[in-house]
């Protein structure tokens, strides 16, 4: 039995070393398909093709949000700098869900501000409607006060779509900057 | 001499009962501050600790600010399948129970700031009147960080919650 100790702890080392990382975000039963699409950016149509050699996190939000959307970017902004030079194999984008009042220009200005590589997109309602249906994201209008106009109501998670083009983790509001950073090393080292 | 004896006890006394008397204190404001945001956002929100010392219950009822066209005061909601959404808070006021600390916080209730008329940057500081039913109005000043979280001075911040 002494003798096969070594043995015992050798495979336990072997296992360990093979054990899956630990994800913080939630994670799906089964990796999904990112839908490819094209919207409008301030430079031009940027589609989700466009990054297929990068990991791209994925963000519904309207620029009016001034709560859970600007913390949001801001942590993702501070994840990207925490990450070094890992950040450059990461594209964020956040996707418009209110059109009519979000410009290219407009979306392009509110994202540079919390990571000057964010990308902003916009296009018509029905292009919206079609790519949030796709990750499954819900968004809707309510009345607001005469002082904000109507507000909207929308998924607020971040979704991360890996370098296979899939996506079966996402970051909950509120999760924290260390565990989205830590997901995210994962993700870059696994593929 | 006895006089001077008696008047000194009184004395002592009466601070004796002012001090029983004003056991309440005040509206304390702390921890004031706003998320760095650029002119292509239209809004913003402040956040703070308001604890109510005083002997009674009281409300916020409004705030108003040089820096943002109109103020209201909001509160954020999850609905199934983490869908958020924000709306004034019911009955346009922030309840303020004596003795105890409501505070306004990212993605919570929040003092949220219209029609920004400037920039919002780092260590900028944004005078914010607050009004409450008794308590009247307090002036307090917002500072503009990154987080929720005063910087830390070791390296590199430790653990932050994300909020």
């Amino acid at each position: 039995m002494k003798r096969l100790l070594p043995i015992f702890l050798l495979l336990w080392v072997f296992t360990a070393c093979q054990k899956e990382p630990t994800y913080y975000g939630t994670q799906w039963p089964s990796p999904q398909d990112a839908a490819d699409f094209t919207l409008t950016s301030a430079a031009g149509p940027v589609s989700l093709s466009d990054f297929s050699d990068k990991v791209v996190l994925l963000y519904f939000g309207y620029t009016f949000c001034p709560d859970v959307c600007p913390a949001t970017l801001s942590d993702l902004g501070q994840v990207m700098r925490a990450l070094g030079d890992d950040a450059a194999q990461i594209q964020v984008i956040m996707i418009t869900v209110d059109p009519e009042r979000d410009t290219p220009q407009q979306l392009a200005d509110y994202v540079a501000h919390f990571d000057p590589t964010f990308i902003g997109l916009s296009g018509t309602e029905a292009e919206i409607a079609e790519v949030a249906a796709q990750y499954g994201v819900f968004y809707e209008r309510h009345e607001g006060t005469a002082a904000t106009g109507y507000l909207i109501d929308h998924t607020a998670r971040v979704f991360v779509i890996d370098r296979s083009g899939q996506y079966w983790l996402s970051f909950p509001f509120g999760m924290e900057r260390e565990q989205m950073q830590s997901d995210l090393e994962n993700v870059l080292r696994q593929q | 001499m006895k006089r001077w004896m008696i008047l000194a006890a009184l004395l002592t006394f009466a601070l004796l009962l002012a001090a029983c008397g004003g056991d309440a204190g005040e509206m304390e404001v702390a921890n004031v501050w706003g998320r760095t945001s650029p002119m292509a956002a239209a809004n913003g929100a402040f956040y703070m600790q308001i604890t109510n010392n005083t002997a009674d219950d009281d409300k916020l009822l409004s705030a108003s600010a040089a820096a943002c066209g109109t103020v209201e005061l909001h509160e954020m909601y999850m609905k199934e399948g983490d869908v958020m959404g924000m709306r004034p808070v019911p009955d346009g006021y922030i309840a303020l129970p004596k003795g105890e600390t409501v505070e306004l916080k990212v993605g919570g209730l929040h003092v949220m700031c219209i029609d920004k008329v400037q920039e919002f940057n780092i260590g900028d500081q944004i005078p914010i009147t607050l009004t409450f039913e008794n308590a009247g109005t307090m002036e307090v000043t917002a500072e503009i960080r990154d987080n929720a979280e005063m910087p830390s001075m070791d390296t590199d911040g430790g653990m932050n919650s994300g909020g």
